[in-house]
């Protein structure tokens, strides 16, 4: 049987599993293996995961399954992607639906993001929490690097109000020698469907000598889906199995972010404590709106917003934000699977 | 103003300590620090090289600013004993290649050697878990022994009354009467404070997926390496600094995850707590040890340190601190001081030195290192 939650379609056969090992095939139908079990569940800041542009300095219930459809050679959350899923069954969190939308609201956490794996290995169980925090009035939102299919898109869709897809590189190159990947297209086609129907931010890792050639091509790409899309380039950790590299240059990253900057009003270069380059200014004026201080890997928080929430204090222009109730001008039914 | 210059590998800042804002100073103890964090980047909290780390950090900054007294922390076992499975001559070996570049560094700046082990380790039995509940559980700090909680209902308390690996469950009232404090501190105190049975950690909100093999035990005591001299507890090591400071220089060095039944050097242990509270290797216990005084309360274990976390928050790089303690040692002493650390960020706040170089690392993530200076004005 093919399991159709990401673009690697795994044919499965009944009891295997597929490349995330996170389905089976149970009585003929493709089956999540461990339904309800998270390997996170605490607060974080927005500005953390990140998202710059949703619901400024609010907290956030941080969850998490385990695995991934992709195999990055830079993987900074190896221990939990990378390994058997099977294997780490006992140190998880069960919890039902029920429980982490009650986590969520001990805990006075405005939303939901799905943060730590890829959130195309667990839908099913994100559909139950969906389902949950939507009655609930929490608005969901996850990481994703966007290699689900286009049925897939529509689900994620209807489960999560803002995402955060990691494009990672364009070029085949890239996407087969350091992602595992064979094209990185269905990202591009994703990240297009998503930024027209959700509120929708991009982060690109920047690896030098890998990658750092697309950053131009990315910024194309960007502008041409919608020059307000926020584009968080990060300087890459040499984490797993690139640990041995170099870190990034910042100034060499900078500077090959120059002429992208003029087309993305939204950009921002950080994942190094006190990035200069953290704070959101009117694409109109240029007046800066939203303060933040980066302290690097996590670590991003809020300083202050300036004038009124979502408008620029110099011109008054809009700028982007996302404050809603969950899915708002959308009929708001989490989907079902067919 | 304190200082912070954060050198996250080939990009360094100076800001101020309080407001996380870019500073613009300069003098000849900013001059100092910068050279020295350009000359030794940090190799990681896992890697072998990480206790050598602080021996050259804090070689090479008594070379340029020439202390009285130094405040060292070798925590790469610690770290490694936690999260890598080891055999008992791997865990031999490493602890012994940690005392020995504590030797290194006395035996290469001649300082006498107070050194304090934060406890042993025990492997990791089971986990309670107490997500489950009506009320909220909660961990913090690396804690694994106690946890704090909030609202229970009669059911939760029942229920958690009667596991078997919860050793008690005491209410504020209690954490109060056993540590005094404001009604300010109280406010932050967790309603009740559980503990776990040695062996056990508690499983709550929040808790970090890497699972430790090897956790700190239940240490009533800890060994104290302090040549002719004995305290009955941590809160006695002060004083002796402060005699030792009269005639010779003196550098505090804190094993990490060491305790009686490992230290390498001839020991005497000393009380680690009060009644039934004893310290795991935390930032309470290096603020108790530096001020001689219990410090549970300033920022107890199981508080809700996420409801600090918003935009108004002083201190970004310092954790949890919202302020620099008062009491610290090296904020009273009148000669020059550094403190030098791999254990995490909090060096800075725990140990009051002049110059202070830490690891900057997030969960064992290495962003670089940072260096604090509060005092300019002794060069
Ligand atoms: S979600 Fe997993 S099993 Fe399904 S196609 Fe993708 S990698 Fe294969």
């Amino acid at each position: 049987m093919r399991c159709n939650y990401c673009e690697r379609r795994c044919r499965i056969a009944s009891g295997e599993t597929g490349f995330c090992r996170m389905y089976t095939v149970s009585q003929g139908v493709i089956t999540e293996r461990f339904p309800h079990r998270w390997s996170a569940c605490g607060t974080s800041r927005m500005e953390a995961f990140p998202f710059y542009h949703v619901f400024p300095g609010s907290r956030s219930l941080a969850i998490g399954t385990t695995s991934c459809n992709f195999r990055c050679r830079y993987c900074s959350n190896a221990y939990i992607a990378k390994e058997d899923p099977e294997s780490q069954q006992e140190r998880m969190y069960h919890l039902a639906p029920r429980e982490v939308v009650a986590m969520a609201k001990k805990m006075s956490c405005r939303t939901i993001v799905f943060n730590v794996n890829e959130p195309t290995v667990s839908l099913p169980s994100l559909m139950d929490l969906a389902a949950e925090a939507k009655a609930a009035g929490i608005p969901m939102g996850c990481l994703t690097n966007g290699f689900m299919t286009a049925e897939s898109t529509e689900l994620m869709a209807s489960i999560f109000s803002f995402f955060n897809v990691s494009l990672k590189g364009i070029s085949k190159t890239f996407g087969r020698e350091y992602i595992g990947a064979s094209s990185l297209r269905p990202v591009l086609r994703n990240i297009e469907r998503l930024a027209g129907i959700r509120h929708v931010e991009v982060t690109t890792p920047v690896i030098e000598g890998a990658n750092d050639t697309e950053i131009d091509a990315i910024a194309d790409f960007l502008g041409s889906v919608d020059p307000e899309i926020p584009w968080h380039v990060f300087r890459l950790l040499p984490e797993d199995e690139m640990r041995d590299r170099d870190y990034p240059s910042i100034e060499a990253i900078d500077a090959a972010l120059r002429s992208a900057r003029e087309r993305l009003p939204y950009l921002y270069f950080h994942n190094f404590v006190g990035s200069d380059w953290v704070n959101t200014a009117c694409p109109a004026c240029g007046t800066v709106a939203i303060e933040r201080f980066s302290l690097g890997c996590g670590g991003d928080k809020l300083n202050r917003v300036l004038g009124g929430e979502g408008q620029c204090p110099g011109c008054g222009r809009a700028i982007r934000l996302f404050t809603h109730s969950p899915h708002a001008g959308d009929e708001g039914a989490v989907r079902t699977w067919t | 103003m304190d200082i912070a210059i954060v050198d996250a590998r080939g990009w360094q800042n100076t800001l101020d300590l309080e407001t996380g804002e870019k500073a613009s100073v300069s003098g000849p103890a900013v001059e100092i620090v910068q050279g020295v964090l350009r000359r030794h980047p940090y190799p990681g909290d896992m890697d072998r090289g990480s206790n050598r780390w602080v021996s050259d950090t804090a070689i090479d900054l008594i070379e340029a600013y020439n202390p009285r007294f130094v405040f060292l922390t070798y925590a790469a076992q610690y770290f490694a004993g936690r999260y890598v499975p080891m055999t008992g001559e791997e865990r031999s070996r490493m602890i012994a290649d940690a005392f020995l570049e504590a030797q290194r560094f006395v035996d290469r700046t001649g300082f006498a050697a107070i050194a304090v082990g934060t406890g042993n380790m025990t492997p990791r039995k089971g986990a309670i878990d107490a997500t489950a509940i009506d009320g909220l559980a909660i961990c913090t700090h690396w804690s694994t022994r106690y946890a704090g909680l909030y609202d229970p209902s009669p059911a939760d308390l029942a229920l958690l009354r009667s596991h078997p690996h919860i050793e008690s469950i005491v209410p504020r009232e209690e954490v109060m009467t056993l540590f005094g404090g404001t009604p300010g501190q109280a406010a932050r105190v967790p309603q009740y404070l559980m503990l776990a049975r040695e062996g056990y950690t508690f499983k709550t909100a929040g808790v970090l997926m890497k699972t430790p093999v090897m956790i700190p035990s239940v240490n009533s005591a800890i060994p104290l390496y302090a040549p002719g001299r004995t305290v009955e507890a941590i809160t006695g090591i002060r004083a002796i600094l402060e005699e030792e400071l009269a005639e010779k220089n003196v550098a505090l060095i804190f094993m990490e995850g060491v305790g009686c039944d490992e230290f390498a050097w001839p020991f005497t242990p000393c009380r680690n707590g009060t009644r039934w509270w004893h310290y795991e290797p935390s930032e309470a216990q290096y603020l108790t040890i530096s001020s001689g005084r219990h410090r549970f309360l300033d920022y107890p274990t199981g508080y809700k340190d996420f409801e600090e976390e918003d935009a108004s928050k002083l201190y970004p790089f310092s954790g949890y601190f919202k302020a620099i303690p008062e009491d610290t040692f090296g904020s009273h002493f009148p000669g020059r001081s550094i403190s030098v650390g791999n254990k995490s960020m909090f060096m800075h706040m725990v140990a009051g030195a002049d110059i202070s170089i830490e690891c900057f690392a997030r969960n064992l993530y290495n962003q670089g290192t940072m260096a604090v200076i509060h005092r300019q004005d002794k060069i």
